[in-house]
């Protein structure tokens, strides 16, 4: 017994090369799936009321807005509140969460592990697509029960949903990744948070935005990710539906294509 | 040379008062308070130029025409918010950062009474606010051409309503423990008085149960005394909105003088 004494003594061998593979790399996922809900835990309960709160309290006080929630009006903040409550999780909730975490260190920590980064990534996508499925759709439901207004949801609505979820949330982890210091990614998100809620068609019609305005705002994804929803749930009221998803698509590629260049780098 | 040495180095044991000493402290800590914020207040003073005018203008775009009355609301309720920024949501959450990074439990020690460190703290806030309240307004005279006449009760108006705010948020920061329930009740409280107060719509505009629960907190008589200061003619419950601020004033600042005379 004289070979092999120091991993007799050890009772393990250390690894030596780097291990990859679809196996692999699935039950990486599964692991950092455990340890991203491990870490957030005892903030999941509080995470979803907090945004099932902002999603429909915020179909509500559009309303309070206008002296007279007319009909049309009523439909577009109907439709337009699942929008709202699926953009403060993929441009204010994760970015925050990645900044936090590069604060306190977490974030060098976990690149640390003997994961593959794309599946540290594709884990914390998950997460927050979960997280932020249950507050769109209380603040569809509260806001059609305010409003009393007659839906007629599609099976397009869930593509719309899931595209519109994984395409914020990409966005917001590019954008997360893509600026180094986390007091900027904070004010940056605050900010396009203001801009998006007050200046984006989302629960009026871009008919009554100015026609520069209307324009830049076919380029970004907000009004598209209204319209692909409002699609999903109304019949007759939308055009276009097929560019809003080519939009969509292109904004989750860029965030991908942000996420894969950070996360591909060597510091 | 009667002194031994070790009496040269014993503190002095008596505190310092009279007006001249809290005039000189209120200086040196506004001067202070200035400092340690010097980058946040001109990032701050531009988000908050950015939001009051962001605000101003961006409402017209709900309507396909802005009545005047719903653009008269929403440019004389944003003044409020404006006065609001630094005291009631950035203060608290400063206080947080503060127990968070460990400068809380320093700037206690430091030898100023409460009501120099509140009386620095609300000049601040003041600074940060008045300036952006201006601006927004002016733009919202320039935009939609408002039938507002600035009355000298604004000086009052603005005084109390920065004072309520700036007290309402040094409890909040100082009375409660916890940095985290700080900031979720900051951020509760900013969703509260954009949406669920009549700070930038009118009153009949909200469910009437709402319009009474607004009226048991601070945010509905602000925009009340702003907006009588700031609008012509003759305006109701203008004095009980002054009584209900003053009331929440004092409770907020006995609160907070409660949290910071208790040794830790």
């Amino acid at each position: 017994m004289t070979t092999g004494g120091v991993e007799a003594r050890l009772g393990y061998v250390p690894q030596s090369e780097l291990r990859s593979g679809v196996g692999y790399w699935v039950a990486s996922l599964a692991s950092m799936m455990r340890f991203d809900y491990g870490r957030v835990r005892q903030w999941v309960p509080m995470m979803i009321v907090i945004q099932t709160l902002m999603g429909a309290g915020m179909a509500l006080l559009y309303g309070f807005f206008y002296p007279h929630v007319t009909a049309v009006r009523a439909l577009y903040i109907t439709t337009g509140a699942p929008t709202l409550a699926l953009i403060p999780v993929g441009f204010v909730m994760l970015p925050g969460t990645v900044a936090d975490q590069k604060l306190e260190g977490t974030f060098d920590y976990i690149w640390s592990l003997p994961s593959p980064r794309s599946a540290q990534a594709a884990s914390t996508f998950m997460l927050f697509t979960l997280f932020a499925l249950p507050g769109s759709v209380l603040a569809l439901l509260v806001a059609a029960w305010r409003y009393n207004v007659h839906l007629t949801p599609s099976p397009l609505l869930a593509a719309a949903v899931l595209v519109c979820a994984l395409m914020a949330i990409t966005v917001g982890y590019g954008m997360a990744l893509a600026i180094a210091s986390p007091i900027v990614t904070n004010v940056v998100t605050n900010a396009l948070v203001f801009v998006v809620l007050l200046f984006s068609p989302i629960v009026y019609p871009a008919s009554q935005l100015p026609a520069w305005f209307a324009s830049v705002h076919y380029v970004l994804p907000f009004y598209n990710m209204a319209v692909v929803i409002r699609a999903g749930l109304t019949s007759g009221i939308v055009a276009h539906v097929a560019t809003s998803f080519v939009v969509l698509a292109a904004w989750t590629g860029a965030g991908a294509g942000a996420t894969a260049w950070v996360v591909g780098r060597r510091r | 040379m009667t002194e031994s040495p070790a009496a040269i180095l014993v503190p002095r044991g008596t505190v310092e008062r009279g007006p001249k000493h809290w005039l000189h402290a209120y200086v040196v800590m506004v001067r202070w308070h200035l400092a340690s914020l010097r980058l946040w207040l001109v990032m701050l003073t531009i988000v908050q130029l950015l939001a009051g005018v962001g605000f101003v203008l961006g409402i017209s775009l709900f309507f396909a025409h802005i009545p005047t009355t719903a653009a008269l609301f929403v440019s004389t309720g944003v003044p409020v918010i404006n006065l609001l920024t630094v005291g009631m949501m950035l203060g608290p959450q400063l206080v947080a950062n503060q127990r968070s990074d460990g400068s809380y439990e320093y700037l206690r020690s430091m030898p100023v009474s409460r009501s120099v460190a509140a009386m620095a703290w609300y000049t601040v806030c003041l600074l940060g606010g008045v300036p952006a309240m201006v601006v927004a307004l002016v733009v919202a005279q320039l935009r939609y051409d408002l039938p507002l006449q600035v009355s000298p009760m604004i000086v009052p108006a603005v005084l109390l309503t920065a004072f309520a705010g700036t007290m309402l948020g040094y409890a909040l920061g100082h009375a409660i423990g916890n940095p985290m329930a700080t900031r979720m009740i900051t951020q509760l409280l900013v969703f509260v008085v954009f949406g669920f107060a009549p700070v930038l719509y009118p009153l009949s505009q909200m469910p009437r149960w709402l319009g009474a629960v607004n009226w048991w907190l601070p945010f509905r008589h602000m925009a009340v005394v702003t907006r009588a200061a700031l609008t012509p003619g003759t305006h109701a419950a203008v004095g009980s909105a002054y009584v209900v601020l003053c009331v929440w004033a004092v409770v907020c600042a006995a609160l907070a003088g409660r949290a910071l005379g208790r040794r830790p």
